[in-house]
């Protein structure tokens, strides 16, 4: 392997990171408020893909119009699953609300089979050649795709830090009776939360859908590299879930001329065992929150 | 129809195999196994691929058996450091490495191609009463490992066992170490998964990749929680129901016109999610079961 073709690898490694790490992000949002692992964030992100499919096609808008469109449909999708199933799971054992979210997941992906079959579909997107730098490949497609993920974390991470929504998400996080206790109201915040993850799962998938293309199964492929991403950087760590799917995303492509494209979600396994095993709190993660 | 109905029971007779494995794992001691399917299909593979090399028949099905029981340890043992919902996502993870590992190895496995050909269980016996051999043999297993279970529980490695799923601290303070407890009980499930997927080998006599997709593990556990989790008879009478679920949609078919094969897969799949929501939202100790840990 030439540098040249390390870095290729290395700004491959990067995007789909970034990428990756929105559904991360929600996964972890619902992680260290909900405390479980919201199963269904793959499938979630597929509707957000199919969504904006289906708005493309019967608007004709461009891409990023549809884009918001199918944001605000996953965004009432996943504030409806809360509201219907997993408000009522609360404080039942965890498992509850995983195989719920499992059969969520099962539900959305069948549906979306039956309604737009199982062919694979790709947005309307105009063909651009790839910037070459010396043999160094820049898409501009992808270079907008790191942008709009980007530019999305940074608004997450303003959400989160910077305003009262944050601060009480994070109290309730923390500690939900010590939060209601000081007058926070868990219900509208918690729909709150729930629209927000939809919206950034949807995101993730239409990301996801312009790198590589629509298909049913595409945000389940999804689930275990955004559950190693989560977990390598620290559950409950909205940093952390960021940080951990560009370190595994890269690892990924470094690793795909040893053992070919297929092995990377062995590899995203591999990764979430061996982090499980060594450092179960993750690289940002606080310690009491794993056993 | 008789054959149809021998079919019907013997797939049932191995899905009531897996659920016993899995409530030794979850029903008993709350170990949650969201990896089913990859000892189902370590078992499967391996007793095809020793058949296929000429290795009598039972060698196969011991084989299948103890080499996924082995190959439960590791996972056994992360298990020890890990809370369940890790668990859960680390043998979900598990259980697609596996697959694409047996999709990706095609000089051992075949690949996509998959295993044709496999030696069929009693297949001396002609066709017809094969089939029948299969399910009695299954029938008895299934009673052995049921019986067994119901003796287990009530026996005092059982109730350390129920101890672990019920407060696991305190019985660290009591002085018992659970650790190798809970991991001979993941292999023990494993192993018995294994044994499911030897009979599945060798009465489909042809095994691909594809068969071993997640939504097998979700059959499973379907069937387990509908039953009612940690009883034995739950786990027996939920994966009966669970087949006439999975048949019952085949036959429903005639009823939905316009609606093509493909498009029926999707319904039934959209079925199976609807009834694990419904199931954990409205009857979480399943129909046949009492309080959640009791096991009789």
């Amino acid at each position: 392997m030439t540098w040249i073709d390390f870095v290729n690898l290395l700004i491959n490694g990067l995007i789909e990171g970034l990428v990756v790490a929105l559904p991360a992000l929600a996964m972890t949002l619902v992680m260290g408020v909900n405390r479980f692992p919201n199963a269904a964030a793959g499938d979630m992100m597929t509707t957000g893909a199919y969504a904006a499919v289906a708005v493309q096609l019967l608007t004709g808008w461009p891409l990023w119009v549809a884009a918001l469109g199918s944001m605000v449909i996953t965004a009432m999708v996943s504030a409806g699953s809360y509201q219907l199933i997993f408000r009522k799971l609360a404080g039942r054992p965890m498992v509850s609300s995983m195989l719920a979210a499992i059969g969520l997941g099962f539900l959305l992906r069948s549906l979306i089979g039956f309604f737009a079959g199982h062919d694979q579909r790709t947005f309307d997107l105009p063909l651009v050649r790839a910037w070459n730098f010396g043999g160094i490949r820049v898409l501009p497609t992808d270079l907008a795709i790191a942008a709009v993920a980007a530019a999305c974390l940074l608004v997450v991470f303003v959400l989160i830090y910077r305003t009262s929504f944050g601060r009480q998400l994070r109290a309730v996080a923390d500690s939900a009776d010590l939060a209601r206790a000081s007058g926070i109201r868990a219900g509208g915040l918690m729909l709150s939360l729930w629209l927000l993850v939809g919206a950034l799962s949807s995101l993730g998938g239409v990301l996801l859908g312009m790198k590589a293309v629509v298909s049913p199964e595409m945000g389940w492929e999804s689930l275990i590299p955004a559950f190693a991403a989560m977990v390598l950087g620290g559950i409950g760590s909205p940093v952390g879930a960021v940080l951990g799917a560009l370190l595994l995303c890269v690892a990924q492509e470094l690793a795909v001329p040893l053992m070919g494209p297929s092995y990377k979600l062995v590899l995203s396994f591999v990764v979430l065992a061996l982090v499980l095993l060594v450092r179960p709190a993750g690289i940002m993660g606080r310690v009491q929150l794993v056993r | 129809m008789i054959a149809y109905l021998c079919a019907i029971g013997i797939v049932a007779l191995i899905y009531c195999l897996l659920a016993l494995g899995l409530n030794l794992q979850f029903g008993l001691t709350r170990l949650v196994n969201f990896g089913v399917v990859a000892f189902f299909a370590v078992g499967a593979y391996t007793s095809g691929l020793l058949a296929l090399q000429g290795v009598p028949l039972v060698l196969c099905f011991v084989a299948a058996g103890v080499l996924a029981g082995v190959l439960a340890l590791p996972i056994g043992l992360l298990s020890l450091r890990l809370r369940d919902d890790y668990l859960a996502i680390v043998t979900l993870g598990f259980s697609e490495a596996v697959r694409i590992s047996i999709q990706q190895e095609s000089w051992l496995t075949k690949g996509v191609q998959g295993l044709p050909g496999l030696p069929k269980l009693f297949a001396s016996w002609g066709s017809g009463v094969s089939d029948v051999a299969i399910f009695a043999t299954l029938l008895a297993l299934v009673a052995l490992v049921a019986w067994g279970t119901v003796r287990l529980a009530a026996s005092p490695f059982g109730r350390l066992l129920k101890a672990i799923g019920d407060d696991e601290a305190a019985l660290s303070a009591l002085g018992k170490d659970p650790a190798w407890f809970k991991v001979q009980v993941f292999m023990l499930g494993a192993a018995l998964a294994g044994l499911a997927g030897a009979f599945y080998a060798h009465f489909i006599t042809f095994i691909t990749p594809e068969q071993f997709i997640p939504l097998i593990t979700f059959y499973v556990w379907m069937g387990l929680v509908m039953g009612g989790s940690g009883t034995v008879r739950g786990a027996v009478f939920g994966s009966l129901l669970l087949m006439v679920f999975l048949e019952g949609s085949r036959f429903a078919k005639d009823w939905v016109p316009g609606v093509s094969e493909v498009g029926m897969a999707s319904l039934r799949l959209a079925a199976v999610g609807l009834a694990l929501i419904l199931v954990t939202l409205y009857k979480p100790n399943g129909l046949f079961g009492g309080s959640a840990g009791s096991a009789k």
